[in-house]
């Protein structure tokens, strides 16, 4: 999957007004090449029928935190 | 007791030394100072040294111990601590520019440990830029040399730690740990590191860090080292919510025992699929040296380590998010490295990152299923010895990987699964290269039985053939 140099730029702006040269631009290329093959990677795995991990532990008094 | 001797020893060595006055505190600190000042220049492991305050705390250490007063095993022992755990009133950069002149008011949780238990701290030990790499290539503060060979890197983040270990230049250090930043130092470097179980040592104090798995680990000379200073950093901090109460046991006190009736286990699936030749000799020699050691060795699947990338999708975007403070005002300051790695977590989608986090889910259980079966796992360390300095990819099976930066990560590979499932890894040193560079072995255990680790460990560090070894700059 190929995103646009616009694009990419456009959403690295969004974060606080932070703006790319296109030189620049190349060298986060190599990171997000990297997350897109896993996202694509990701695709033949079924991922719905997974148990929630989040930890509760018990107090000795039947209390529950977070 | 020659200068050089002293700082020869290990802590279970000096200390009942010290205990029994034949070696003072005062006397120990002014050769670990000595030493730091005479390899800085070579080593570049500091980033600030703590003359003064190493001395004070030395002559207060040597008037309790004169009124009979000796805290423990850590009582006069000289230590360093990575520059990005807070240290009240002294100087802690976390390696960057952005916090050059930042002086915190409190230790950091372990700090207060160690001081508690008598460390000397000796110095603000230098890493990489915001922790963020396995170089410790930093370009504000210089590169951190390998006492090993010193046109290689000492392994990163903490590679300050295992080089001022390695070299003999402190006891111990104390590092952080977010993808291998204990361990893999400790590889390259030739030393054992721990990062162990998440939620056994506080984070309180860990500055710039991340919600996705950082630990504070301790680098040490020995085995049973190790075992002293995690006794003494380890256990439940009120104030730090990752914390867990669960008894601390005596780490020490498996250390010698017999392995006979412990099983291993060998991951058939990715520890050795990328991997250097000389790495995996060295590995799998020393896994058979378990077996001769009474380990039964059964080898073992991890399928779903196939999708192992998918648990840096969450470190991307944590890194982006822990950056926001900084990165915006302080552009200028940033390493290029740094600045442009944590760019590329803006565009982590939501849904991405919690798919991260079912994979996460995935691999922790298949983790825990595995050690079920076995005891403990044993892994290469690292997939390659230590790199040039002067080189910015690694080369392996005809492909280089960057070895800093956006797109790196490779030269993580064998640690960073550990910080995603929380479980306690320990790296020995287990052999030398060709050019003589260490290479370390990663024993993986079930939650909170680092004990065991221990046990397992130091039964291989007697036979290991490279026990006693040292680094020519030292």
């Amino acid at each position: 999957m190929t995103i646009s140099a616009e694009t990419l730029k456009a959403m690295i702006r969004d974060f606080k007004g932070f703006e790319l040269s296109d030189e620049e631009l190349e060298l986060v290329r190599p990171e997000l090449e990297s997350y897109l093959r896993e996202v694509e990677l990701l695709k033949e795995l079924d991922l719905s029928g997974l148990m929630s991990s989040r930890l509760l532990r018990a107090k000795e008094e039947g209390d529950a935190i977070a | 007791m020659p200068n050089d001797d002293i700082m020869e020893l290990t802590i279970a060595e000096l200390a009942p030394k010290i205990k029994a006055r034949e070696v003072s505190p005062v006397e120990v600190t002014e050769a670990a100072l000595a030493k730091a000042e005479r390899l800085q220049p070579k080593l570049n492991s500091f980033i600030t040294i703590l003359y003064d305050q190493a001395r004070d705390q030395a002559r207060q250490l040597e008037a309790e111990l004169m009124r009979g007063e000796y805290r423990g095993p850590l009582h006069g022992i000289p230590v360093g601590v990575k520059d990005n755990l807070e240290t009240a009133g002294i100087r802690s950069t976390v390696g960057t520019k952005v916090l050059a002149n930042n002086v915190p008011e409190q230790d950091a949780f372990v700090v207060t440990r160690c001081r508690e238990a008598g460390a000397v701290i000796l110095g603000k030990e230098n890493m990489e830029e915001f922790a963020a790499g396995s170089t410790s290539s930093n370009i504000h503060y210089g590169a951190v040399h390998n006492p090993w060979n010193l046109d290689y890197i000492p392994g990163g983040s903490s590679g300050g730690g295992g080089a001022n270990v390695a070299a003999g230049v402190t006891f111990a250090s104390l590092g952080s740990d977010l993808g291998g930043s204990v361990r893999g130092p400790a590889h390259c470097c030739g030393v054992v590191g721990i990062k162990q179980t998440y939620g056994r040592v506080s984070q309180r104090g860990l500055m710039v860090t991340s919600f996705n798995g950082d630990h504070v680990g301790p680098m040490t000379r020995s085995v049973q080292d190790s075992a002293i200073m995690l006794q003494v950093i380890a256990g439940y901090d009120p104030l730090d919510p990752s914390t867990v109460p669960v008894p601390v046991p005596d780490f020490s006190a498996s250390l010698g025992k017999d392995l006979r009736g412990l099983k291993v286990g060998v991951p058939s699936d990715y520890y050795f699929d990328l991997i250097d030749p000389e790495v995996e000799t060295a590995v799998r020699k020393a896994i058979a040296a378990l077996g001769e050691l009474g380990v039964e060795i059964i080898e073992v699947s991890l399928p779903s380590m196939k999708y192992a990338g998918a648990l840096r999708i969450a470190g991307m975007a944590d890194s982006v998010v822990t950056h926001e403070p900084y990165i915006k005002s302080n552009r200028e300051d940033y390493g290029p490295t740094v600045l442009y790695r944590a760019l590329a977590g803006q565009f982590v989608l939501g849904t991405d990152y919690s798919k991260a986090l079912k994979v996460q889910r995935i691999i922790k259980e298949e983790y825990a299923r595995v050690l079920q079966d076995v005891d403990f796992l044993a892994t290469p360390t690292g997939p390659v010895p230590a790199w040039r300095i002067d080189s910015d990819t690694v080369t392996l099976d005809g492909v280089a990987y960057p070895s800093r930066g956006p797109g790196s990560g490779m030269t993580a590979r064998c640690t960073s699964p550990s910080n995603s499932t929380g479980l306690p890894a320990i790296s020995i040193p287990c052999g030398l290269s060709e050019q003589g560079l260490p290479i370390g072995l990663q024993l993986i255990g079930r939650p909170f039985e680092e004990e065991l680790l221990y046990r397992a460990s130091s039964a291989y560090e007697a036979v290991s053939p490279v026990l006693g070894k040292r680094p020519p700059v030292s």
